[in-house]
């Protein structure tokens, strides 16, 4: 009887530990994501070692060591260098790297050097539709029926303000302004001057980056930036009201000056300025570079209380690109690291939270954590009225920098200003391939 | 005689052939480090040229006409012409003055000194341009500060281009103060002597003696400060970006901003070779001046 008992526990024994084991290996194996799929049971590169490079741009190591990593405790038979250059360098050595056979199978993505790089990526081993079903902004990234990177997150412009400023103003969470008009008032009552007429404290300042702002408000009265013969047009009436009215929130509301610190951004930090807008990583960087400052978010003001045709525009942050001139196995290898971030919430979620973005991926767009990101959490309820204009090249935004600067600072008059730098910009937009993906956004049926 | 011309300058075998693997070596690095990319330049200032994503498309003149055509480029031309001149001014005149004091028997701590003044030159420009920016600051920056003024240095039309030369200034002066006193420490001691004898002043003798035999040092500062300042772009990328609206673009600024943010290299060759013949034309016209107060000596 005894003989059997113990015959009998071993089996239990033996048992459990069979299923334990099963359950530890079904619980690694878990297929991950929805439409697009990850299946870590399936052996990469035949289980042989191999190794890759992951080029990134410096500023979020652990991001990508967390990739690396996690990736690597999946598949030990990968080895994933990760290779770290400065954001300068990176655009110059990338696209240089990519051209001979030595260069890194996967690399990080910035949407604005787009054309650079497009020549030497392969496409997704995904289909659009599964793409399409997972993320939002899919379409504007398909070229021929393929896609070559499409955007994890979304950033655009929202206004930041100084809660203690708020406070001390008398204003509370109802005066919040969702129109321009009523932002007007509010800038006004935010803005202190001394005894002398001297300005202490900026309701709202643009100093020093404006054109960011600019390029993306103009949607706000149903104007594209781009016409439809793939121009740019800067001298039209939306964007001459826009900056009017910029001028008019300093000249005669006086609750700015342009000489009233020359970065907004920074400026806000040091408590000079109660409101400010800002894109989305700003979030992170005045947590990190001020403290002490407590802001909060709202969402850019419109016209009228009217939803708008775009509130402004949006720039994806992009996922990785695969290097097509790698060997067949790296970037076999670089496809199943893309199909496992894509696949990945939990990663996609660091990303965006990492970079402060709205996410790209529709199963993350109600996430808690997310949301409490207050940058993130007012683009919510219009999310789908944010519009991507393109890979814009960097003579869009340089232009009208010049012009912006020249009607500030110069005293140049609006649309002269204007004028010129769309002349400038269209002649030197002629030397690259730009195509605005305008049309392709899902109110674009109501532009003008 | 005969016999003295046929005889080799050279002693051994192994001078010689030291002297043609050093000649080699420096024709083959100038070759290779100066010659090719300046063809290549010249060449792909016929293409609409982008190294990065490997685009070399002929364009005929486009380029040259664009340059040409170009009211930013000859406005940035004038700029250029104005900061190189003050600069060159500025650094000549205050190397001078300063040389001068330091040469005098009656100054102390002359190691000091000659350190001291020397330090921003061999800073780097990008640190110190960093640090000018700071003391530009229309809130906190310095200059204001002891000025007790307002004013945006950087962002206002009437003191950005001086905000630069300034700097400029700052930065380069102990250069000329180095090399002028060198040029003071070789003149002869026996002429100043033999003018204080015949009754000159110091005045006098400054300007009688001193500087017509800085003469050739004061050219050379001139030559090598206007090659370097018509390709000055480091301050104006740290401090405007051009600004405010296009009031501070340099030649060598465009030239930047066209082949490393626009990667316009074509455009951007075209712009150098104009900017290049310029240079040769000025650097031409200074040997020239200096050719002839060689003769008149």
């Amino acid at each position: 009887m005894k003989k059997h008992l113990t015959r009998i526990l071993t089996l239990v024994i033996a048992l459990a530990l069979v299923f334990s084991a099963m359950a530890c290996a079904s619980a690694q194996s878990a297929i991950l994501g929805n439409a697009v799929q990850y299946d870590p049971a399936q052996p990469v590169n035949d289980g042989q070692p191999i190794s890759i490079e992951l080029w990134y741009w410096t500023g979020a190591a652990n991001l990508f060591q967390a990739v690396a990593d996690e990736y690597s405790a999946l598949h030990p038979n990968v080895t994933i260098t990760l290779v770290e250059n400065p954001w300068d360098d990176y655009w110059t050595k990338l696209p240089l790297a990519l051209q001979g056979q030595d260069g890194p199978a996967i690399f990080n993505v910035h949407n604005s050097y787009h054309e650079n790089l497009i020549g030497y990526m392969a496409p997704y081993d995904i289909a659009v539709e599964d793409l399409e079903n997972d993320f939002v902004g899919v379409s504007a990234h398909v070229i021929d029926g393929k896609v070559y990177y499409t955007d994890y997150g979304m950033m655009t412009a929202t206004m930041y303000y100084n809660k203690a400023m708020w406070a001390a103003a008398g204003l509370t969470d109802a005066d919040i302004p969702t129109t321009w008009d009523s932002f007007r008032e509010v800038a006004k009552k935010l803005t202190i001057r001394n005894d002398k007429g001297e300005l202490v404290q900026a309701g709202f300042s643009f100093n020093g980056g404006a054109q960011g702002d600019v390029l993306g408000m103009q949607y706000q009265y149903g104007q594209n930036l781009f016409t439809q013969d793939g121009k740019v047009s800067f001298n039209n009436e939306a964007i001459q009201t826009v900056i009017q009215r910029m001028k008019d929130i300093y000249e005669v509301d006086q609750s700015g000056d342009y000489n009233f610190g020359n970065n907004s951004g920074d400026n806000f930090g040091q408590g000079m300025i109660a409101m400010y807008l800002g894109w989305g990583f700003m979030h992170n960087l005045l947590k990190s570079n001020f403290p002490d400052t407590d802001f909060g978010s709202f969402e850019i003001p419109a016209p009228s209380e009217d939803v708008p045709y775009a509130y402004h525009r949006y720039n994806g942050e992009s996922t990785f690109g695969v290097n097509k001139n790698a060997s067949a196995e790296q970037q076999a290898v670089a496809q199943d690291i893309v199909r496992f971030f894509l696949a990945n919430d939990a990663l996609q979620k660091q990303f965006c939270l990492a970079n402060s973005v709205f996410p790209a991926k529709k199963s993350l767009a109600a996430d808690e954590d997310i949301l409490n990101v207050s940058s993130i959490a007012v683009l919510a309820n219009h999310i789908d009225r944010y519009i991507w204009p393109g890979p814009m090249p960097s003579a869009v935004e340089n232009n009208m920098k010049i012009a912006l600067e020249d009607i500030f600072y110069n005293g140049a008059d609006i649309s002269t200003a204007l004028q010129s730098a769309e002349d400038t910009c269209n002649q030197e937009l002629a030397m690259g391939d730009f195509v605005s993906v305008e049309p392709q956004y899902q109110y674009a049926a109501e532009a003008k | 005689m005969n016999a003295i011309h046929r005889r080799h300058p050279l002693r051994s075998s192994s001078e010689v052939v030291l002297r043609n693997l050093v000649v080699c070596g420096l024709c083959c690095f100038f070759i290779l480090f100066f010659l090719v990319p300046i063809v290549v330049a010249f060449l792909g200032s016929f293409h609409l040229w982008n190294p990065l994503k490997g685009q070399y498309r002929f364009n005929g003149l486009t380029n040259w006409k664009m340059v040409f055509e170009s009211s930013l480029f000859w406005r940035s031309m004038g700029n250029t012409f104005i900061f190189a001149a003050v600069a060159v001014l500025a650094r000549v005149i205050l190397g001078l003055l300063l040389s001068c004091a330091l040469h005098s028997k009656t100054v102390r701590f002359l190691s000091t000194l000659r350190t001291l003044y020397y330090l921003p030159t061999i800073t780097p420009m990008v640190a110190v341009a960093f640090v000018w920016k700071f003391m530009y600051d229309p809130q906190f920056g310095l200059l204001n500060q002891l000025l007790g003024a307002h004013i945006n240095w950087l962002f206002d039309a009437r003191y950005a281009m001086t905000a630069i030369v300034l700097l400029t200034i700052w930065k380069d002066f102990g250069y000329a103060v180095v090399i002028l006193l060198g040029g003071l420490y070789s003149l002869p001691t026996d002429l100043y002597e033999a003018a204080g004898i015949d009754g000159a002043n110091a005045a006098q003798k400054f300007r009688y003696m001193t500087l017509p035999l800085l003469k050739p040092t004061i050219l050379f500062i001139v030559i090598t400060s206007l090659i370097s300042y018509f390709q000055t772009y480091i301050p104006v990328m740290v401090l405007t970006q051009g600004g405010p609206g296009t009031q501070t673009y340099l030649a060598s600024y465009i030239i930047y901003d066209q082949a490393f943010v626009k990667y316009n290299f074509g455009y951007a060759s075209a712009i150098s070779f104009v900017l290049f013949l310029i240079i040769a034309l000025l650097t031409g016209l200074s040997f020239r001046l200096s050719g002839q107060t060689e003769k008149e000596r």
